[in-house]
C-alpha cells in the first residue's frame, strides 16, 4: 500500500488596528511628549510610575496625578553585552529598574553606561530625553549615570 | 439547578461609533460601575468575574482578559473568559448564571464588550486559510444567500426586511443608549439605501458600535438593590458545525433544540402566547422572520406574516414585541450584543426599560447566535421566581 501524500501549506495573516490610551496612560504619554513624567497616587498612597488606570490592589479608578522627578535611584540592573538589532541602544547597555524621585515603585528602561563596572545598584540616574518626542515610552531615550553622585 | 439565580444589576454604556476617549479597560469599567451601582454592591461583594468578547483578532489583543483583572476588580477572585463568536454575550451570561445556579458563587459579575472602532471585525471575521474556501465577504455576505433561500422557500414578499429595519430603528429611538437614533426613518429610505449583499441593503444591516454591557447575577439569598430582580427561569446553549454539505442553514437544528430546551425549563408551551416580549439577535433584517420560525413563534414559512402584521412592533401594539431596545440593528458592539439582548430582556421584567418598556412584562426571552449561525444561547427571565 502506498502512503497518501498529506498536503500542508505555509501562510501569513495580518490586520491593521487602532488603540486609544484612555485618560491615565494617555496623560502619562502626553506628559512624556512635553518632557514631564506623571505618576498616579494609588489607593494605598503610593505613587505609581508609570501610572495604572485602575488600582492593582483594589480596582479603584485612579486619577490623582503626581509629577515626579526626572532623576532617581537605580534599584537593580542587568548588563546586556551584545545588543540585538531590536534594542534601541546599539552599544552595550543595562536594563535598569529606576525609582524616580517622588515615585514609590520602580520602572524598567535602558541605562546607558560605559561599562558594567561603572554601575552600582543605588546609583543616581537621570532621564536622557529623545531629540524628538512623540508621546511614547521611548521619548525617554534612556537613563544615564549622574556624574559625581556616589551611591 | 440547585439554586435560584437572578439578575440584580445591569449596566450599559451608550453605544456609539467611536469611543476614543477611553481605553478598552475604561469602556468596560463604565458598564461595570453602572451594574454594580444598579445592584447596590461593590467589588468586595463579587465572588467571580466572567468576561466575554468576540474573537481576539477583532481588536488584535490576544487574551484581553489578562490586562483587565484590575479594571474588573478581579484581584484574588476567579476570572474566566468565554468564547463563542457572535453569541458570546449570551453564552457569557449563561456561564455566569450557571456559576450561581450551581451554588459555587453567591454573586458573579459578568461583562462583555467590543470596540469596533479600533478593530478589524470585517476582515478578521473570515480569514483566508490554505485549502479552504475564503469567504472574504464579512457576515452580511455569508448570510445573504441563506436569506435568499428563506425567501425562495417561504414566498415572503420583498419588503419584509425593510419593515424590520424600520421597526427596530423606531424602537431604538425610544432607547437613549441605542447607537442609531433614527426616529423618522421611512421604508422608502431603507429601500433607497445601497444594496450591500442582495437582498440586504445598507439600512437592513447592523451598525459597527463601541460599547460594553455588564450584569450582576446573584443567588436567591444574596439579592440586593432597590429594583426587582429578574429571575432566571431557563438557560440553554447548543452548537453545530458551521459548514458541511447538506446542512440546514435557514432553520438550524441547534437553534430549534436550544429553544425547545429553554422553553421546557421555563414551562413555556407556546412562546408567542406565553412570553411578553423578546430580545432576539437580528443583525440583518431578514433574520427576524427566520428566527420567528426557528424559535417557534410562527410555523415554518409563516414568520414573515407576523412581521407584516406588526405583531413584533411595540409601536403597532403587537402582541409579541421583538427588540424593543432597537436590537442589534440599532447597536452592535459585537462581543456585547448577545449580552445586551439578555440584559434588555431582564430590564423588561424588572419594569425598568424606560420608554421601550412593554407594559406589564412578566416573562421575556434573550437570544444570541454566532459563528455561521452555529452557536445559540438563550435565556428566559421572569418577574416571578417560577
Amino acid at each position: 500500500m502506498v502512503a497518501a501524500e498529506l498536503l500542508s501549506q505555509h501562510f501569513e495573516l495580518g490586520f491593521t488596528y487602532t488603540r486609544s490610551t484612555g485618560p491615565v496612560v494617555g496623560k502619562f504619554l502626553t506628559g512624556l511628549r512635553e518632557g514631564r513624567v506623571y505618576g498616579v497616587r494609588g489607593s494605598d498612597g503610593r505613587v505609581l510610575v508609570p501610572p495604572a488606570e485602575y488600582d492593582p490592589l483594589t480596582g479603584a479608578a485612579l486619577g490623582e496625578f503626581v509629577e515626579v522627578g526626572q532623576q532617581g535611584r537605580l534599584l537593580s540592573w542587568c548588563w546586556v553585552s551584545e545588543p540585538r538589532e531590536a534594542h534601541h541602544l546599539q552599544q552595550p547597555f543595562a536594563w535598569a529598574m529606576v525609582q524616580l524621585d517622588g515615585a514609590d515603585v520602580a520602572m524598567i528602561h535602558y541605562l546607558e553606561a560605559p561599562s558594567a563596572e561603572a554601575i552600582r545598584s543605588g546609583a543616581r540616574v537621570g532621564i536622557s530625553w529623545a531629540a524628538e518626542r512623540e508621546g511614547f515610552i521611548t521619548d525617554i531615550r534612556c537613563f544615564t549615570l549622574l556624574e559625581g553622585a556616589a551611591p | 439547578m440547585a439554586e435560584r439565580a437572578a439578575v440584580v444589576g445591569i449596566g450599559q454604556t451608550r453605544y456609539k461609533t467611536r469611543r476614543n476617549d477611553v481605553s478598552i479597560a475604561g469602556l468596560l469599567r463604565e458598564a461595570v460601575d453602572r451594574a454594580l451601582e444598579d445592584a447596590d454592591v461593590s467589588f468586595a461583594d463579587i465572588d467571580a468575574v466572567i468576561i466575554g468578547k468576540a474573537p481576539d483578532m477583532f481588536e488584535g489583543v490576544i487574551m484581553p482578559e489578562s490586562y483587565l483583572a484590575d479594571a474588573l476588580g478581579a484581584m484574588g477572585k476567579p476570572m474566566l473568559r468565554v468564547h463563542t463568536a457572535g453569541s458570546v454575550g449570551g453564552s457569557t451570561a449563561i456561564v455566569a448564571a450557571s456559576h450561581v445556579q450551581s451554588g459555587t458563587f453567591k454573586r458573579v459579575l459578568t461583562v462583555t464588550f467590543e470596540k469596533q472602532s479600533e478593530s478589524n471585525a470585517m476582515w478578521a471575521l473570515s480569514t483566508p486559510q490554505p485549502f479552504s474556501v475564503h469567504l472574504n465577504a464579512g457576515a452580511g455576505g455569508y448570510f445573504a444567500p441563506i436569506i435568499r433561500e428563506y425567501i425562495r422557500r417561504s414566498g415572503a414578499p420583498d419588503d419584509v426586511g425593510i419593515k424590520v429595519a424600520v421597526k427596530d430603528r423606531r424602537h431604538g429611538a425610544r432607547n437613549p443608549l441605542a447607537h442609531l437614533q433614527l426616529p423618522d426613518i421611512t421604508e422608502q429610505e431603507v429601500r433607497d439605501s445601497m444594496m450591500l449583499w442582495d437582498p440586504l441593503r445598507f439600512l437592513e444591516a447592523c451598525p459597527s458600535s463601541d460599547g460594553a454591557c455588564a450584569m450582576v447575577i446573584a443567588a436567591e439569598d444574596s439579592i440586593t438593590g432597590s429594583k426587582p430582580p429578574a429571575w432566571i427561569r431557563g438557560v440553554a446553549m447548543r452548537s453545530e458545525p458551521t459548514m458541511y454539505a447538506g446542512r440546514e442553514e435557514v432553520n438550524p437544528q441547534a437553534g430549534r433544540d436550544c429553544a425547545a430546551d429553554v422553553y421546557a425549563q421555563a414551562g413555556i408551551t407556546n412562546p408567542r402566547r406565553d412570553l411578553d416580549c423578546a430580545e432576539i439577535y437580528v443583525p440583518f433584517s431578514w433574520y427576524e422572520p427566520m428566527w420567528l420560525e426557528n424559535l417557534g413563534f410562527a410555523a415554518e414559512g409563516e414568520g414573515w406574516k407576523l412581521t407584516l402584521e406588526g405583531a413584533t412592533s411595540l409601536d403597532a401594539g403587537g402582541d409579541i414585541p421583538w427588540n424593543c431596545s432597537g436590537g442589534v440593528l440599532s447597536s452592535n458592539p459585537i462581543g456585547a450584543s448577545g449580552m445586551i439582548r439578555f440584559a434588555e430582556a431582564a430590564r423588561q421584567v424588572r419594569g425598568d426599560a424606560g420608554a421601550h418598556q412593554v407594559d406589564g412584562a412578566r416573562l421575556a426571552m434573550g437570544h444570541a447566535y454566532g459563528g455561521g449561525a452555529q452557536f445559540f444561547a438563550m435565556w428566559i427571565v421572569g418577574a416571578d421566581k417560577g
